[in-house]
């Protein structure tokens, strides 16, 4: 059977009696809109995501345990800690997770050139992060707030430098998927490794949404 | 007119805001403890459904993620309420 452009053969009888009455041609895909059910990015990218999120799990364990045997260090912990400094962290890693899914959404719609725009846009502010961490840390040791300076201290240096690690990934992962959209690798057919830079990128995003509250607001 | 993701991130914003004010002002105690609970749940509930758009994503991979940031929170209301136990529980020797 021949087959005009662009249209689909049925090897399968119709599901619904009179499914195929009506030509179905590829046209009438909507090709930019991911189907339901799917994987985002990859299902490389999700191995490692749940790692990180094992890993954070358990840290974040250790952070109760503390907590339970030092009631009285969590409680007056973060009145030593700079809120500014942890919510400036925040506010710069929401603005930049915005700007990744401004720039899947660019890609989707087959508009490399924003898409990069707003690739970059994330990673200039992702790099805010390390430069706000930086003053924090010097602030706090000009304040006497070491790794020493109590077991609230320790697990807040252990928590939020490990987070650190993983966002200074993230942020090699967005470089990455930037020279390969600025090279023209991505287009709105095949957007996989953009897509799973994006989503370990917010994953870094909900980890530090919970960190933000345990050392800088919860007592 | 502000789009959807600009409302989700206007709206994470203002949950943000909201707590750096509690950080400045709370007071230790239930109050403080379900209200961070609350903002964790649905703070991450609002990335995952809507900046890492999985809504329509795989169900397993989503119910991972949303129970992940369900159990977070229910932690830190057991950290909350039971305190005392916890570090009996994990007392060695």
């Amino acid at each position: 059977m021949a087959a005009a452009p662009g249209q689909l053969i049925h090897l399968m009888p119709p599901a619904v009696p009179g499914a195929y009455d009506r030509p179905m041609t590829t046209a009438a895909l909507p090709c930019h809109t991911p189907p339901v059910g799917r994987i985002p990015g990859n299902r490389g990218i999700w191995v490692g995501i749940f790692c990180v999120l094992v890993e954070f799990l358990l840290l974040f364990l250790v952070y109760f345990i503390a907590r339970a045997h030092h009631p009285e260090a969590f409680r007056t912990g973060p009145d030593q800690l700079a809120t500014v400094a942890g919510t400036t962290i925040t506010l710069l890693l929401i603005t930049s997770g915005y700007g990744m899914v401004k720039a899947v959404a660019a890609m989707r719609r087959d508009r490399p050139r924003a898409c990069l725009g707003w690739i970059l846009f994330a990673i200039l502010l992702g790099c805010g992060y390390p430069l706000v961490k930086f003053i924090e840390i010097r602030w706090n040791v000009a304040h006497g707030i070491d790794g020493q300076a109590g077991i609230f201290y320790t697990v807040y240096y252990y928590l939020t430098l490990n987070h650190l690690v993983h966002v200074s990934w993230g942020i090699l992962g967005l470089l990455w998927v930037a020279v390969r959209t600025a090279l023209g690798v991505y287009s709105s057919a095949d957007y996989g490794g953009l897509e799973a830079a994006a989503v370990y990128w917010h994953t870094t995003d909900v980890i530090w949404l919970i960190i933000f509250p345990f050392f800088y607001v919860l007592r | 007119m502000p789009g959807h993701a600009e409302k989700v991130w206007l709206l994470l914003v203002a949950l943000t805001g909201a707590g750096a004010w509690l950080g400045e002002t709370g007071e230790p105690g239930w109050a403080l403890g379900l209200t961070v609970a609350g903002l964790i749940a649905f703070k991450g509930r609002l990335v995952i459904d809507h900046y890492m758009d999985m809504a329509d994503a795989s169900p397993p991979l989503r119910r991972v993620l949303h129970a992940f940031v369900v159990l977070v929170p229910l932690l830190v209301l057991a950290s909350q309420g039971f305190g005392a136990a916890i570090a009996r529980l994990t007392t060695i020797g």
